[in-house]
């Protein structure tokens, strides 16, 4: 037989359960619009001094963020320098978003040997 | 003069035992002493680069010294960074002196050039210099180190310094 007092614990943590669920909910819903609105995300990470993944297929409106995990500072610039996210730290990041005329082509300038590319679905 | 001898004898005993422990080739250095040497190398590699900005008007060797700087600068605020978290202080040794007497004919000697005659210079040495430290780490610090932290930051030092060693043959090659 239960208490009163293991009861209203019993219930609150029903009620909880219940408000976890609702918000997880409301919260997977509003991501997916934003992802509906905004386009794709793109994570590329910087690290032993290579980009990864090094080709990544991108559409106009989304957005790529790239974060560098090497002790020392690292770039993302287009090859004709139209874009750049300019020294980046460890553990800094630069988000930049996808238009169609951009340059796909880019390398850090610091380590010119660490090339890499966006390819663009039409 | 019975105790004179007697002195004379510790004397000697203390002294070679000292000696016993002085490392003698990069395989016997401990942990402090690598991180030392490990310390001066980017120290080195620092003031060459500095000179390098001072002498060179190619914008290819600027670039390279600034990058040599900055990565060398971060390396070594990682080490000290470590260096404190384990309540440690790095040890001079017999191989942090030599790289040190080294550095300091090649200075003379690059301080001496100009124009293109420097940029050659300096490329070369870049790419040997790298070559040389990154075998040391490779093959005498890495598979010595005891420390767990302190091996991890010299394994990432090493791909860090691969990768400076292959932008020198780059710079090399277009220098030719
Ligand atoms: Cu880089």
């Amino acid at each position: 037989m239960m208490t009163s007092l293991q009861l209203s614990i019993a219930s609150f943590l029903m009620l909880f359960i219940t408000f976890t669920g609702l918000a997880q909910a409301s919260e997977t819903n509003v991501e997916e619009e934003a992802k509906a609105i905004e386009g794709t995300a793109h994570i590329i990470e910087i690290r032993d001094f290579v980009f990864s993944p090094i080709s990544v297929e991108v559409k106009a409106g989304d957005t790529i963020t790239w974060t560098n995990f090497d002790i020392v500072p690292h770039t993302a610039t287009a090859i004709d320098h139209s874009w750049d996210s300019g020294s980046l730290k460890l553990g800094e990041s630069f988000t930049y978003t996808v238009t169609d005329d951009m340059q796909l082509d880019y390398f850090c300038l610091f380590h010119p040997m660490m090339k890499a590319n966006l390819a663009l679905e039409k | 003069m019975k105790k004179t001898i007697v002195t004379c004898i510790v004397a000697l005993a203390l002294s070679s035992a000292s000696f016993i422990t002085q490392a003698k080739t990069p395989a016997e250095l401990n942990d402090l002493e690598i991180a030392h040497v490990a310390y001066t190398a980017d120290v080195i590699d620092i003031q060459y680069a500095h000179l390098a900005l001072a002498l060179t008007s190619s914008e290819q060797i600027k670039k390279f010294a600034k990058t040599m700087i900055r990565d060398h600068e971060a390396v070594n605020e990682q080490a000290l960074a470590l260096l404190s978290k384990l309540g440690a202080t790095a040890q001079d040794n017999f191989l942090s002196q030599k790289l040190v007497s080294d550095s300091k004919e090649i200075i003379n000697e690059l301080s001496q050039l100009r124009g293109k005659a420097f940029d050659k210079r300096y490329a070369e040495n870049e790419l040997a210099y790298h070559k040389a430290v990154n075998g040391l780490v490779a093959g005498s610090f890495i598979p010595n180190i005891e420390n767990k932290e302190v091996k991890a930051l010299f394994e990432a030092g090493l791909r860090i310094f691969k990768s400076h060693e292959n932008h020198a043959a780059m710079m090399v090659k277009n220098l030719k």
